[in-house]
């Protein structure tokens, strides 16, 4: 039988929420939370030895240190194949998972899957990587999904613990990772060439061999030549926004931003401000808006002119689950109104 | 993301964040190391005057990196001992 070690984060072990969200990372010694579910999945095809987890804020805030425990922790039991997630949509889960992986195979060569919404943002992480050794399975966009992501995780993590063939991304289901694999082709390259050509011509469908990654390379803006004459801006995903919640954000995917004035504040006072997002724990943010706004030393840098002026306004979007295309057009529409606006430099924090 | 569609039209931008691999591999240009997830800018353990002096740290930082010439995604460090 095929031993596996499932690595998720600390909500997925049922350990709990944001409140635990400072979890370092814990051992329990076979199926826990979500990993009973993968049990299930695998019958007797598989045995879940251990269940790690770790907090969501805590991996990112001590990323190696995390990675190095989980590694250690992996190689004492020395399982056939490593699952972490599913996460979903969670953005902090799903690069969580897929550095794990990176590091599990890496360090002890063992084959990892791993599962998320194909929208994740830690999925071009993944597909930078190149690594042969890891496969990212696409899954619904939230844990509605959970059975079906199970099912196919753990019918996929039998055949790489098996040390089967695994085939490419495009036969066995799993998100490219851009690797070309040398193959034997039944006809020679210039006769199926020629046949993808006609085809193109006649327009019928046809496969290329080579498919050409599409690559959002930006130019990085210049330097700003003078802070002391520049209008600074703040843009902040924290979800602080006017108390009440004017605006009607929700706590997850909002499509679209807006902007506050702060033009006559010299500070954020608690109680008049409130920050709505479900990704995070809020009540430092709603005790001291500063944390996301940082209007208070913004002020007093303008008082002393270091830096021009502050624009009178913040703009905001709570980033929690926002979809790449979503934000990267919430991002297009602020970049418009901030050249309109004639704003030289943004201070973005991001939560 | 929005910080990529900022650098597009040509507007320097300084990214506060705790998560900072993340946003380093998404391809944020000019990156601050904010102090946690749930607070960047500050710390709320620390007495209110050593976490506006923090606080005052980091948005400087943030500052000097819109003045900075980067080549790719560049983390810039916030002086932490500032609110020792």
């Amino acid at each position: 039988m095929l031993t596996i070690v499932h690595i998720v984060n600390q909500f997925f072990a049922g350990v709990g929420g944001e409140e635990k969200a400072g979890s370092p990372v814990v051992v329990v010694e076979g199926a826990a939370g979500a990993a009973r579910g993968l049990q299930a999945q695998l019958g007797d095809r598989g045995k879940v030895v251990a269940t790690i987890y770790y907090g969501d804020n805590y991996f990112h805030e001590h990323v190696e240190e995390a990675k190095g425990v989980i590694v250690r922790e992996v190689e004492k039991r020395r399982p056939d194949v490593v699952v972490a997630g599913p996460a979903f949509n969670s953005g902090r889960y799903g690069l969580a998972s897929v550095e794990i992986c990176q590091a599990v195979s890496e360090g002890l060569g063992i084959g990892c899957v791993v599962g998320m919404d194909s929208e994740n943002p830690a999925v071009p992480t993944y597909r930078e990587y190149h690594n042969l050794k890891v496969f990212l399975l696409p899954t619904a966009e939230t844990a509605v999904g959970m059975p079906e992501a199970l099912s196919s995780m753990a019918r996929f993590a039998c055949r790489v613990g098996s040390g089967a063939e695994i085939k490419s991304a495009g036969e066995e289901g799993y998100l490219p990772r851009g690797i070309r694999r040398v193959e034997k082709a039944d006809r020679p390259g210039v006769k199926r060439a020629i046949d993808m050509l006609l085809n193109r011509m006649k327009g019928r469908p046809f496969t290329t061999e080579i498919p050409v990654e599409t690559w959002d390379q930006v130019r990085i803006a210049a330097p700003l030549a003078d802070l002391t004459k520049a209008t600074i801006a703040v843009i902040s995903t924290s979800g602080v926004v006017p108390w009440g919640n004017p605006d009607g954000f929700k706590i997850f995917r909002n499509t679209y931003w807006r902007k506050y004035s702060v033009a006559d504040l010299k500070r954020m006072e608690p109680g008049r401000w409130e920050a709505i997002h479900g990704g995070y724990n809020v009540s430092f943010m709603n005790e001291n808006p500063h944390y996301g706004v940082p209007l208070d030393v913004l002020r007093v840098l303008e008082a002393e002119g270091a830096i021009g002026r502050l624009y009178p306004a913040y703009y905001v979007v709570p980033g929690n689950q926002g979809s790449p295309s979503v934000m990267k057009r919430i991002g297009q529409e602020i970049a418009a109104d901030l050249r309109k606006e004639g704003v030289g430099g943004v201070l973005l924090v991001a939560t | 993301m929005i910080s990529k569609e900022i650098d597009r039209v040509g507007l320097a931008v300084a990214l506060i964040s705790a998560m900072y691999p993340l946003v380093q591999q998404v391809g944020a240009s000019r990156i601050v190391k904010g102090v946690r997830i749930p607070h960047p800018c500050g710390d709320p353990s620390l007495p209110p005057e050593l976490d506006l002096r923090l606080r005052r740290e980091i948005v400087e930082t943030a500052l000097k990196a819109l003045q900075s010439e980067v080549k790719g995604p560049s983390l810039f460090l916030p002086n932490m001992a500032v609110a020792a």
